[in-house]
């Protein structure tokens, strides 16, 4: 039979390590059970189940915490997902890669983001893209908590460098709904979980109801929205603004335009996402965000699937090509930042050196924090009991160069261990 | 009685850890004849079992062959409640070392019929052959487990109600809300623990003087139920300095006196007594339904009887005096334990704590 051999553990105790409860990290033991994938309540199963655990592990006293979560990630290992391949067979093949590729990073679980593209390309992929639920297993690696939609209703002024002659306005719901595909936004095939769109482009405004009524989130981004547009926005529903800084109005002292949404206080305000990559924004300018609220920073990494080839010349979506020279990715024959190469913990590492945030902190904005824009509390992003058992050790040791600096040792994804960086730097020595 | 003292509170908690971990080696436990052991909980153990969790974690004991049955739990209180007994134990002891949830045994305070709870606790540790020690701490009012003055000294494992004091003084675990305080507690009996083959009892901080002094120089009497223990065969009293308060200079100097002379208990295994491993179950009458807890499993739980019977009522509240303000005798009235000096609270003024006693 397959897969017979090396039964993993049951139920693991993690010892002798510190979590993050709200602010702070504290020390506390976590179990957790390889059968149901979840953070066991562990007095009840010691009590009434008379459970133990298999396997204890002491991690002397560095950080467990939840598996990270990328809202905003365009491809990996030299996937694209924003590019369909000869056969779904194929493309799917190349996403099993990404995902495990992925996972070594720390990630277990994001939002696949696709780029403007035309409506056939979305027919394409998206079917491929959708949360992969209970079907999903250990070994698979990252999961996909459902599609990022990028576009195309953007304002052309700010595509970024998304391509100008596929960008669209919607002047009706069907027109978006006609875009993307029907079942990717209906029902039980819907694989869209996020749009990002500009609210001042067509009538996009005017959808946002649509939208979250069939439970998407509609964020703002590439949009050249003045602050009224977008309070408006926000009134509609809008919870989330897209890579804020960047392909945006930027801030003027008589309309602080889409940022202006963190300094008010008549309707909530909306997640923020940050990519603090060193490239895109000035450390400052994510500081000041953070200042203005604190609760609703998201980091993402907006990276494509360049992240970890060798510097050279790559092709792109729709024919360009695009220049990579170290973390730096730009579009040919252009200086326009084309997206980023870093890794969600360095984004992590970053922002913890620049913002003044807690180490806890700092970890809650690639966890805790997306999965309440995802309303995943308590599922994701949580060592809480009967969260899922995604989970990453982390060394949290002092590097000559940057200081402070977080790194992935291990890891878990629905209690069951996939990466253990000791083993696979004793692997690669043999 | 054997009174073992030591200068400060962690020195007290550390002999006992290092006094149950020589007795459990000695012992030998197996699967068959696993090591029994009775448990406290409050803020004197607490330190013991920090020690017994790092003697485990350094390999020097294993309490893989040890079961375990604890003194009390509160009635009505869910079990993982942060302020349950089981809690207590999981979060001090229990999770950190390698025992096996199936050998503990903890008063279930939650089940339908109390007394049948009870009766088949004493029952277990019939069949385990009897507890081999019992670890106790002792309350300002010289109470072991929920004993509290007053209580029989024959008494056996029932439901207590609680000592209006001990209320008052638990309610600070419970948000300072006196309503929230469980009312009643299942408590083993002072017989249940006189017949365990050895007793250890944790005395620390000034605010324990008074009892010590009691149990040690007094005569039996139930307003002091750790005098009780002065017709056990083998108890063993762990003091820290300022327990000994009370004591007569003399007393202190013959117990000094008397540990200089003779064996280490800790090193050269267990006194030269031959103490025979025989148990005298206790007798089933205890509850007056008519289910009788079988010895092989567990009893099942029968739904209480419906219709309302104060006979039976009486018989579950037991009819012992339970003074309202017995803790009141001393300056320091917080009943069951808060060690002041372990938390590094406010020290007494030595004379100021001196109570004459009517
Ligand atoms: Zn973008």
């Amino acid at each position: 039979m397959p897969g017979k051999t090396a039964t993993p553990p049951r139920i693991t105790k993690f010892t002798n390590c510190r979590i993050i409860r709200g602010n702070q990290l504290v020390e506390q033991d976590v179990w957790i059970d390889s059968l149901s994938g979840k953070i066991l309540r562990d007095q009840e199963a010691f009590y009434e189940l008379h459970m133990s655990p298999d396997e204890v592990l002491d991690l002397g006293g560095r950080i467990l915490a939840p598996g990270l979560i990328d809202v905003q990630l365009n491809g990996a290992q030299g996937f694209d997902f924003s590019v369909p391949k000869s056969s779904k067979e194929e493309y799917d093949e190349g996403l099993r890669m990404v995902n495990k590729g992925l996972a070594k990073t720390g990630v277990t679980s994001y939002l696949p983001t696709v780029v403007s593209s035309t409506p056939e390309v979305y027919w394409k992929v998206l079917p491929s893209l959708g949360p992969s639920g209970a079907k999903h297993r250990a070994e698979d690696g990252a999961e996909s908590l459902g599609a990022h939609v990028e576009g195309p209703f953007i304002s052309p002024g700010r595509n970024g460098i998304h391509k100008t002659d596929v960008l669209r306005a919607a002047k009706s719901f069907e027109d978006v709904v006609g875009c993307y595909g029907k079942e990717n936004m209906f029902g039980p095939s819907k694989t869209v979980r996020m749009i990002t769109a500009a609210p001042e482009v067509g009538s996009m405004v005017n959808n946002i109801p649509n939208l979250t009524a069939q439970d998407i989130i509609y964020s703002i981004g590439h949009s050249d929205a003045t602050y009224e547009q977008a309070m408006s926005a926000t009134k509609q529903g809008a919870t989330m603004i897209t890579h804020l800084f960047n392909a945006m109005r930027p801030f003027y002292h008589r309309n602080p335009g889409v940022f202006g949404l963190l300094g008010q206080n008549e309707h909530r305000r909306p997640f923020y996402g940050v990519i603090a990559d060193g490239i895109h924004l000035h450390p400052t300018s994510i500081r000041i965000a953070y200042n203005a609220h604190p609760n609703g920073l998201i980091l993402v990494t907006d990276a494509m699937k360049l992240c970890g080839l060798p510097d050279g010349v790559y092709d792109w979506t729709n024919g360009e090509r695009i220049v990579k020279t170290g973390a730096r990715l730009t579009l040919e024959g252009s200086d326009k930042i084309a997206g980023s190469s870093a890794t969600l913990i360095e984004c992590v590492n970053n922002f913890r050196r620049w913002s003044g945030a807690s180490t806890a902190e700092a970890l809650n904005a690639a966890t805790a924090t997306p999965a309440r824009l995802l309303g995943l509390e308590g599922v994701k992003g949580t060592l809480d009991c009967d969260a899922d058992a995604d989970l990453v050790v982390l060394t949290d040791a002092p590097d000559p160069y940057s200081g402070p600096t977080l790194t992935i040792d291990q890891v878990w994804k629905r209690g069951v261990k996939i990466y253990d960086a000791e083993k696979e730097a004793t692997n690669s020595r043999v | 009685m054997r009174v073992i003292i030591r200068e400060t509170a962690l020195e007290a908690s550390e002999y006992i850890a290092d006094y149950i971990i020589s007795r459990i080696k000695a012992f030998k436990p197996t699967e068959d004849q696993p090591f029994v052991l009775g448990l406290p909980t409050g803020s004197s153990p607490e330190v013991i079992y920090k020690t017994l969790v790092q003697r485990h974690r350094a390999g020097e004991i294993s309490f893989r062959n040890v079961v375990t049955f604890n003194m009390d739990e509160y009635v009505g209180l869910p079990r993982d409640h942060p302020q349950s007994y089981h809690s207590f134990m999981y979060k001090h002891f229990f999770s950190h070392i390698d025992i096996s949830p199936q050998n503990i045994n903890i008063l279930d305070g939650n089940a339908s019929d109390l007394a049948a709870e009870c009766a088949s606790f004493e029952a277990k540790i019939a069949r385990c052959g009897g507890i081999e020690l019992f670890l106790g701490g002792v309350g300002p009012d010289g109470h072991i487990a929920f004993n509290e003055p007053g209580s029989s000294l024959s008494s056996r494992t029932r439901v207590k109600t609680l000592a209006y004091d001990t209320i008052l003084a638990n309610s600070r675990f419970f948000g300072g809300d006196v309503d929230k305080v469980p009312r009643m507690s299942l408590t083993v009996g002072i017989q249940t623990i006189m017949e365990a083959r050895e007793v250890v009892i944790v005395a620390t901080g000034a605010h324990k003087a008074l009892a010590v002094e009691k149990g040690l120089e007094g005569g039996v009497n139930h307003m002091w139920t750790l005098s009780a223990l002065q017709l056990h065969q083998h108890p063993l009293i762990v003091c820290d300095r300022d327990a000994t308060l009370e004591l007569k200079v003399k007393t202190v100097r013959y117990f000094e006196a008397i540990e200089q002379s003779g064996t280490d208990a800790r090193t050269q295994g267990p006194p030269l007594v031959y103490r025979p491993r025989t148990y005298v179950p206790a007798p089933m009458g205890a509850s007056k339904t008519n289910q009788q807890p079988t010895p092989a499993s567990t009893p099942p739980r029968v739904p209480k009887d419906l219709r309302i019977n104060t006979q039976l009522n009486q018989t579950l509240d037991d009819e012992e005096l339970t003074p309202d303000s017995m803790s009141s005798r001393m300056v320091d009235s917080a009943i069951s334990g808060l060690d002041s000096t372990l938390k590094g609270d406010l020290m007494f003024d030595r004379m100021g704590t001196r109570v004459i006693s009517h």
